[in-house]
């Protein structure tokens, strides 16, 4: 068995055999198992080992890529030579290619993105683990009467990159996630809460208890939700639901947006885009980050970039391709083709959310968003949502059934609160925040 | 490439060990596609997806595991893996027989070769350079054109433990284009065709009519005002309005959902659950759709399955696993994203028949309410039955005529709920352009959607102006 970076260096030598200009290719090795619990039953086990070669060729700038999970010697060479022949199709470009020689990691501190613990735990122990989760969810509430399964799911992967530069490198990377869907009755009516955690190894997750207590909480908290009123009012996100929101605001600062005019942030560097509370920051390097990796996909070596620096744009979030497009420097974002977020996330502030909470005269508090309409040109926002009213510095009764509306621009501005409950739990985190008035729409 | 018969038949007698039932996926796909950026081709692109998914059920337990390495060594060991879930009974002895070779299913994809041979790239970026020109000539505002064109020739055979072995090679070809226009705002544009044919659709639909469109769709979006915010009317254009059946009543009505008993339609088969102007189809063989499957991803030929007539429920879309716990058959709604994945219970075309309106008499008989010409796309939560859409091209209805566009916005309703409140429908249906995927736990297929044009007594509209 070939060590992965030379997968990677031979694909890239076919690849220059074929005519390419320049080149680069990985390989990927990921030994995947999830598991799912349902009442007292184990009901699904999977257990795989997924291997895939992605390759970039350039012919006078121009691209073109291949990602196959084919890995027989003469089927390779064949779709290498097709990414050759499609690369002819493409413009040229003079701002295409790999990255310059200077740019790619050399060394890096341990960033502990590999536990052993995610390997060496047995199967049985995973399983044991998401029966348990399933009991406890299921024995928290006397309403909670069904569930859509309690899941515990865990990946080690090897990511090896080559070039034609000569460039080599690979890391090692771990995941486990855990989540459960608990249905609480209510009269008629079904309501579900879901809640999950996500870290490096099975020491650093989220205990079982925890979550589990925390899903049954959103199923049961919302028995006799009903639709609010339609009004103008301050709408506090909690911190799963303000990561949903700072994604959307990923979208407007990633290079590729930017250059092709699908951002409402192009051309405004240096600009107040939000309040002083605003400081976003994108970190490629941070120990146990689940975005932390030494190298971008491209092998530029990843580091920490302050995106919006008490609510002034300081930059958008580059690979090479777009930097070099929009004169910029790569930030270390190359992402499997594109630009992705390493750690992602809004500065937390000083109070706790039950401060900022009480600090609230009269507003939503959302916990749960459904859709996906926000449109990276203009910054419009709408949701649906589920969540309480806050009454004088209090939850209130549950809500649903409504929809929140406003535009990314002028949430960011009136980003009145931050609380200080920032978990890096997936790529892209914030704290709960509070936005001074939004429109709600119910009623 | 594709194991043989006899291959396929003692992995799955190792796989099958104590289980009830066991079966394996071969997938070999292929996707070739071209994007175009700011009037130039930005890049080629070349997918290759291969390999084998075993599973094995045992009651409402399954095991999954997969290879992409072909050879009976690894494809034995992945079954070994796969069984794990149901050792522990006594191990029958079983061996699995199947024919000599697979059957293949019954083309549903026009051209019995699909995907012409000759001078494949050219044509492709010869497609989107028409596209580019179409879409920037149709009006002085647009300001920019993107557009990708794909063509997948996905290759799979299901061996099963109860001797079926079938084989099905599947084309799918998808033009999108996206147009911005700089107007009073910038508006974005988008529209997409293609389905399970050739490339010689585009032949019928030809790159500039889809280009012209999305370019339509973005002037109209550039002078778009801010959506009102509150319950009002809706009516729901013809076409695309289909997502509204995706996610208020389709999802709701798969067989694991059901099963598990967490949807908000379980055990109500027989029951009203919307007007009776409602009747909604779910069809797997509609020639050359999106959402169409000679047989689904388990061997199962696809089907046209009525899901609610005349506002009584009549059944839900099954799988195979779901089918046999329920004591129902499977109605070909097995689909999965590729090898990697177990199949789960999934759309194909959602549709509404037409009912007697017209167009004209549904919008005047609004005073006050919005028009949804076409929606992006919806999401649904299952247990309680909300579901938002989100707007792509919409407009103010104001004493029965369509006045001002809107700017994207949310729609949210709750799926019963909004199907009672159906109070017209027209005689105007038709299949949405054939763009849509649907996400599922993860999966993504490709589906069709359709309807005539609807009109909702009363939805909350989520836009970010409030009136009065």
């Amino acid at each position: 068995m070939p060590d992965e970076v030379d997968v990677a260096r031979e694909v890239v030598e076919l690849a220059m055999r074929a005519g390419a200009t320049q080149a680069d290719a990985s390989y990927t090795v990921s030994d995947r198992f999830s598991t799912e619990a349902r009442a007292a039953e184990v009901v699904k086990l999977e257990q795989s080992v997924a291997r895939g070669v992605t390759l970039r060729v350039f012919d006078r700038g121009a691209k073109a890529t291949l990602s196959t999970s084919d890995l027989a010697p003469e089927r390779l060479r064949a779709f290498v030579r097709e990414a050759v022949d499609a690369a002819r199709f493409v413009a040229a470009d003079p701002h295409g290619g790999l990255p310059e020689p200077g740019g790619f990691a050399v060394d890096w501190p341990e960033l502990a993105t590999y536990a052993g613990d995610v390997r060496a735990r047995p199967a049985e122990e995973k399983i044991a683990d998401a029966l348990t989760l399933e009991a406890v969810v299921r024995d928290t509430d006397s309403r909670i009467f069904n569930s859509s399964g309690s899941r515990i799911a865990d990946a080690t992967s090897t990511f090896a990159l080559a070039n034609s530069y000569g460039f080599a490198g690979s890391y090692r990377s771990s995941q486990v996630a855990a989540s459960t869907a608990p249905i609480a009755r209510d009269g008629d009516d079904k309501r579900p809460g879901s809640y999950g955690s996500a870290a490096r190894s099975y020491a650093a997750l989220e205990p079982i208890g925890s979550i589990a207590r925390k899903a049954a909480r959103k199923a049961v908290a919302s028995i006799g939700a009903r639709k609010p009123a339609t009004m103008r009012c301050a709408v506090v996100f909690d911190r799963d639901v303000a990561s949903l929101v700072l994604s959307d605001f990923f979208a407007a600062v990633n290079a590729a947006n930017v250059a092709i005019g699908n951002s409402f942030l192009a051309n405004r560097i240096g600009d107040r885009i939000g309040s002083d509370l605003a400081t976003i920051v994108d970190d490629g390097r941070l120990p146990n980050g689940l975005g932390t990796s030494p190298f971008d996909s491209e092998g530029v070596a990843t580091r920490r970039t302050v995106v919006v620096a008490g609510g002034v744009l300081q930059t958008f979030l580059y690979d090479t391709y777009y930097a070099r497009r929009l004169g910029a420097a790569s930030t270390g974002n190359a992402s499997g083709g594109g630009i992705g977020p390493n750690n992602f996330y809004l500065l937390p502030g000083a109070g706790t959310v039950e401060a900022l909470v009480a600090s609230t005269a009269s507003g939503v508090f959302v916990t749960d968003t459904i859709g996906f309409a926000t449109e990276s040109v203009t910054g419009t926002y709408s949701r649906g949502a589920r969540g309480f009213l806050i009454e004088n510095g209090e939850l209130g009764r549950p809500i649903d059934g409504f929809t929140i509306a406003g535009n990314l621009v002028s949430m960011l501005g009136a980003l009145d609160a931050v609380a200080d409950d920032l978990v890096f739990d997936q790529g892209i985190v914030a704290p709960t925040i509070r936005i001074a008035e939004m429109t709600v729409s119910g009623t | 490439m594709r194991p043989d018969a006899s291959t396929f038949e003692r992995v799955l007698t190792r796989a099958l060990g104590s289980g009830d039932y066991a079966d394996a996926f071969y997938e070999y796909k292929v996707t070739r596609s071209f994007r175009l950026q700011d009037g130039r081709v930005h890049e080629g692109a070349i997918g290759v997806s291969c390999g084998v998914g075993i599973r094995v059920v045992s009651g409402e337990r399954a095991g999954y595991a997969y290879s992409d390495d072909l050879s009976e060594g690894a494809l034995l060991d992945t079954a070994r893996v796969a069984a794990l879930i149901a050792t522990g009974g006594g191990a029958r002895v079983e061996s699995v027989h199947l024919p000599a070779g697979p059957e293949a299913a019954i083309g549903l994809y026009g051209d019995p070769e699909p995907l012409r041979l000759r001078a494949e790239s050219a044509t492709y970026v010869d497609f989107l350079a028409r596209a580019d020109v179409a879409g920037r000539a149709a009006d002085s505002r647009i300001a920019t054109v993107n557009a990708t064109f794909a063509v997948e020739l996905q290759d799979v055979a299901i061996a099963t433990s109860d001797g079926r072995f079938v084989s099905d090679r599947r084309p799918l070809v998808t033009l999108g284009v996206q147009c911005v226009a700089a107007g009073k705002v910038r508006g974005t544009g988008f529209c997409g065709d293609g389905g399970r044919t050739s490339v010689d659709f585009f032949e019928r639909r030809s790159p500039e009519d889809v280009a012209r469109e999305a370019a339509r769709i973005a002037c109209v979006n550039s002078d778009a005002v801010e959506t009102p915010a509150g319950e009002m009317e809706v009516v729901v254009g013809a076409g695309s309005g289909g997502v509204l059946l995706h996610e208020a009543v389709g999802h709701g009505l798969e067989g694991d959902f059901n099963r598990q008993g967490t949807s908000l339609y379980s055990g109500r088969v027989g029951e009203r659950v919307a007007s009776e102007l409602v009747t909604i189809f779910d069809d797997g063989n509609l020639p050359g759709e999106r959402g169409t499957v000679a047989v689904d991803d388990e061997g199962t030929p696809g089907e046209h399955k009525v899901l609610v007539e005349r506002g009584v429920l009549r059944g839900y879309m099954q799988d195979r696993q779901n089918a046999s716990l329920m004591g129902a058959h499977s109605t070909g709604s097995g689909r999965r994203q590729s090898f990697r994945f177990m199949p789960q219970p999934r759309m194909c075309n959602t549709y509404m028949p037409d009912g007697d309106s017209t167009y004209d008499e549904i919008v005047a008989s609004v005073r006050r309410g919005i028009f949804a010409t076409s929606f992006a796309g919806g999401q649904v939560e299952i247990s309680k039955g909300d579901f938002v859409f989100m707007l792509a091209e919409g407009y103010l209805i104001e004493n029965g005529k369509l006045t001002a566009p809107l700017r994207g916005a949310s729609l949210i309703g709750n799926g019963p709920d909004a199907m009672n409140r159906v109070t017209m429908v027209g005689n105007d249906g038709r299949l949405a352009g054939r763009y849509y995927t649907c996400g599922k736990g993860g999966q993504y297929v490709p589906v069709g959607v359709g309807m005539p044009t609807v009109k909702l007594a009363s939805v909350t509209v989520g836009g970010s102006g409030v009136a009065g």
